[in-house]
């Protein structure tokens, strides 16, 4: 599903320039739940702008569903963007002026689908992740997993190759945490591959596989035994 | 364009921004204000100076015949010019599809007296074409026709004033007038709105005068009106080429600039186009600088809303937002605001102008009013005004990175 060689990135702080990926080999296989952990300044974010296409490499290849993504153009990244990809943030990002149901269907909405088949489209994914009441809540009357919920909900509705979290538990507590947690298990369990960007170690546990990120090359690769979030709850 | 979604964030936008948008539409309106009240300003002017035309032929031509200044030919200067019948028969003759109608005329002051009313007017022979050069409404009676003019009938159509004086409550028509002696009979009464000058005037055949007075076909002055259909600049120089040839005909010099007096009404035409041209254009500029400080608000608004939205911006763009879809949004935004803005303004502009227009009738300024062509103008100049203030937001807007712009907490 992603095939990424000898990655590298580097950005510019005034006359220095600060080496940040230095050399990523790193594939990931459909159907698998991937936690890139590190500490800050390892690189991590960064893997997953590229990997999200919200950055560009300096060096190396990236194929995505065998797709090389290099030399995009604003209007093409947004295309793959939408296609290939869903994306979950740490702060949620709902936009706050939009109720739940309207923030889930504005992917389909870029995808030019017409208003009332969005409509129903973002009704069933709410469904899935537990809110079909709250679908006409504003962001502001959920609760943060509620929010984190919608969020995930609003990533999965374009129906993309890859689910990209960037420390998805980051602003919730544990309990709350573990709920997400099980939300993206079950999503897993469906076959999507999803990666997951994190420090801490309960949430990499959960996963599949852990990438270790150290000073921007790849430590440790390893298969893990999963622990399910289901236990917790 | 009439797509909900985009409509809905354009309303949120304004909302958030209730304030702001308001005092930067204000401008925008006020700019489109005084846009408009200027413009129907200079076409109250223009209807004021058109209103002094009255009812007469707004295409006439005058020529009279005076003196010489100047030595010419073996002539000294000081001869008297006098047109002739035939001066009419050339202009007939060599300005066909020039002219539209043509009359000579003969004025005599006279004295006249019916019973025992007694009066002193001014006759003017002309012949049946006068009536569409200088309009009068016939009140009774009949004007004068080829017939009476052709018959040297001794006929008179009288002002609405002299039949006032003369015949007090008597219906004038059939009467007969004694007039320096001969009889005329009365055919008509006609009225000049309210040119009391004109209504204190009588209107006979010219070749009856001329038969009567020295039996000449001397006459006063030559009258027409030039051919509807063309320009101002034509107009001009088809007098210019009766002039010309009467100069040469009558063998007075071409320097001499009194001998041969031509009045053409398309010259004060032109001149009152090219004055309310310059107000016009003058207008436009001062109405588009007002705007200018409107189009520089409601960009400097966008660029400010555009900077709190930038994470909002991101988000989209992550979630497959095109940069095209976002400049559409900005700059549609920005042509709402712009427009009803404006089309606020312009309403306000013409309610004024619908209560007070039509209460101002002054000389020289009468009916401010705006046409439609103003209005589409405003139009036009506001949907240009709007896309000139969103394109800077807008650009910035669709630049946004959403890397950027996600990590900006």
């Amino acid at each position: 599903m992603i095939e990424i060689k000898n990655l590298h990135k580097s950005y510019k702080m005034g006359s220095n320039s600060l080496h940040v990926l230095k050399g990523i080999d790193f594939s990931v296989e459909e159907g698998e739940l991937v936690a890139i952990m590190g500490s800050s300044g390892s690189g991590k974010s960064t893997l997953l702008n590229i990997l999200g296409m919200l950055d560009e490499l300096d060096e190396g290849s990236y194929d995505l569903d065998g797709v090389p993504i290099k030399n995009l153009n604003e209007t093409k990244a947004a295309n793959y963007r939408n296609k290939f990809l869903g994306f979950v943030f740490q702060s949620f990002n709902l936009i706050n002026y939009k109720n739940a149901m309207e923030n889930v269907a504005l992917p389909l909405y870029y995808q030019k689908m017409v208003r009332k088949e969005r409509q129903e489209k973002a009704l069933k994914y709410l469904d899935q992740v537990g809110l079909k009441e709250w679908a006409t809540h504003l962001p502001s009357e959920l609760s943060g997993g509620q929010k984190q919920r919608v969020a995930i909900a609003r990533a999965m509705v374009g129906e993309p190759k890859v689910l990209l979290a960037d420390e998805p538990t980051g602003a919730l507590d544990s309990k709350t945490s573990y709920e997400v947690m099980d939300l993206i298990q079950k999503i897993n369990d469906k076959g999507n591959t999803i990666l997951i960007v994190t420090h801490e170690s309960d949430i990499a546990d959960m996963c599949k596989r852990i990438v270790h990120l150290k000073d921007g090359v790849i430590l440790e690769d390893k298969k893990v035994e999963q622990v399910r979030a289901s236990e917790y709850v | 364009m009439f797509d909900r979604d985009i409509w809905q964030e354009i309303f949120f936008s304004i909302r958030n921004n209730k304030l702001r948008t308001f005092l930067t539409g204000f401008s925008v309106g006020w700019g489109i204000f005084i846009l408009v009240m200027l413009l129907a300003s200079v076409n109250g002017m223009k209807n004021g100076f058109t209103n002094q035309f009255g009812n007469d032929a707004a295409n006439s031509i005058s020529l009279f015949a005076r003196s010489t200044t100047e030595p010419y030919a073996g002539f000294e200067a000081g001869r008297k010019i006098q047109f002739k019948n035939s001066e009419v028969d050339y202009i007939r003759g060599n300005f066909q599809g020039f002219y539209e109608y043509i009359s000579q005329t003969v004025n005599r002051s006279i004295s006249a007296r019916y019973k025992q009313e007694t009066g002193s007017y001014n006759v003017i022979g002309v012949n049946a074409e006068f009536q569409k050069i200088e309009v009068t409404d016939i009140e009774e009676g009949r004007q004068l026709n080829e017939l009476d003019v052709k018959n040297k009938s001794k006929v008179m159509v009288l002002g609405r004033l002299v039949v006032k004086d003369l015949f007090k409550e008597e219906n004038p028509i059939g009467k007969f007038l004694e007039v320096n002696g001969s009889t005329f009979k009365v055919i008509g009464v006609f009225s000049d709105d309210d040119d009391d000058r004109a209504e204190r005037s009588i209107y006979a055949p010219y070749t009856t005068l001329q038969r009567l007075y020295g039996n000449t076909s001397n006459i006063n002055s030559i009258r027409m009106t030039y051919n509807p259909n063309f320009s101002l600049a034509q107009a001009l120089d088809f007098s210019d080429k009766v002039e010309y040839v009467f100069k040469r005909k009558l063998k007075i010099s071409p320097e001499d600039q009194s001998a041969i007096r031509v009045r053409n009404n398309a010259d004060g035409f032109s001149d009152l186009n090219e004055f309310t041209g310059l107000l016009n254009t003058m207008s436009i500029g001062v109405g588009i600088l007002i705007l200018i400080a409107g189009i520089v608000g409601i960009g400097n608004i966008l660029v400010f809303i555009i900077k709190e939205r930038t994470k909002e911006i991101g988000i989209r763009k992550a979630l497959g937002a095109r940069p095209s879809q976002i400049l559409k949004l900005v700059l549609l935004e920005s042509v709402f605001i712009t427009s009803i803005s404006g089309f606020i303004g312009m309403l306000i502009a013409m309610g004024i102008l619908g209560i007070i227009g039509p209460l101002i009738n002054a000389p020289a300024f009468s009916n401010p009013s705006v046409d439609i062509s103003i209005v589409i103008t405003a139009t036009l100049v506001l949907i240009i005004s709007g896309l000139v203030a969103g394109w800077v937001p807008a650009r910035r807007a669709a630049k946004v990175r959403p890397i950027v712009a996600l990590s900006s907490d």
